[in-house]
């Protein structure tokens, strides 16, 4: 376990998981960053307004 | 083992979202209705225009409501990158395992929030920005690399050096943060100003989102290590169970 490193890891989390299964987080991951950061759209951006503004997110 | 990291991290995501969440609901949504409703009748005093005309799609509950879900969310979120990250970076983080998640969310802080903060400082409403909103995300983003590449340089600068001496590790590990921190702020334009509001109230404000994000932070190290110790604790006491059960 002390001398293991970040390849083994990685090997490790290709035996763990399919790939469909580590695309299904990545892209749940990526939709939720994408609705609290980056989304414009002028109501889902209103109602998140203050959140974004108290978490110091770059808006408007 | 990387699905039991990632349990954790959104389970811990889960509890310091509720807590950052209330923190929304008491402080965050009041503060930010506050400063924009003082700043519309000051801007209308001086007749300039402000750029929060659009702030009425929406009415203040639905904004009240979403934000502080948003609030759960992000945690949520960074709970989740979080232990995927962990899993993934452990061996390479200094310290017994007791230590790296709070090293790891150091970086985290640094790359997510405190390395972009340094060129976009968190705005107030009614921030007047020198910028598109396409040209500041552009920039978040690549702060937030360059946030990486920091964070990676400090842990690799201490790893490298803490075994000669741990005094020359910390050294040489806060080189590349404190390089950043005085170096950026002065080639960076200043993008966000707040013409309208008084220099301690934004003050006040940004410390509250520096006070806030770096909390998230802290209380996602915080769980997942907690969570972690329960893990083992508990597989320790299946295993001597089992072991009895042969026996007997």
């Amino acid at each position: 376990m002390a001398t293991e490193t970040v390849s083994d890891r990685i090997a490790l989390a290709r035996a763990d998981l399919s790939i469909p299964e580590a695309a299904a987080g990545l892209a749940f991951g990526a939709a939720i960053a994408f609705t609290l950061v980056f989304l414009q759209e002028p109501l889902a951006h209103d109602a998140m307004h203050n959140f974004r503004h108290a978490a110091g997110i770059t808006c408007h | 083992m990387i699905v039991d990291y990632f349990r954790r991290g959104v389970v811990a995501g889960v509890a310091t979202g509720l807590a950052y969440g209330l923190y929304l609901v008491f402080v965050g949504n009041p503060l930010s209705e506050y400063l924009h409703e003082a700043q519309h009748d000051h801007g209308h005093d001086h007749g300039h225009g402000h750029s929060h005309d659009h702030g009425h799609a929406v009415s203040e509950t639905t904004t009240a409501i979403v934000s502080a879900g948003s609030g759960v969310l992000w945690a949520i979120l960074l709970g989740g990158l979080f232990a995927t990250a962990l899993y993934f970076l452990e061996p390479a983080l200094p310290g017994t395992d007791a230590v790296g998640p709070y090293v790891l969310a150091a970086a985290g802080f640094v790359t997510v929030s405190g390395v972009p903060w340094l060129v976009l400082p968190p705005a107030a409403p009614g921030a007047e920005q020198l910028y598109t909103i396409e040209a500041r995300l552009g920039i978040y983003v690549a702060l937030v690399g360059l946030g990486a590449v920091v964070s990676a340089a400090a842990i690799g600068g201490y790893r490298r050096t803490a075994s000669r001496s741990r005094l020359l590790g910390v050294t040489v590990g806060a080189v590349p943060l404190l390089a950043t921190a005085i170096v950026l702020p002065l080639v960076a334009p200043s993008i966000v100003t707040h013409p309208d509001l008084p220099g301690d109230l934004v003050a006040a404000y940004q410390a509250l989102a520096v006070l806030t994000q770096a909390g998230i932070w802290f209380g996602l190290a915080f769980t997942v290590d907690r969570l972690r110790g329960r893990d083992r604790r508990r597989t320790a006491t299946d295993r001597t169970r089992a072991g009895h059960s042969n026996v007997a």
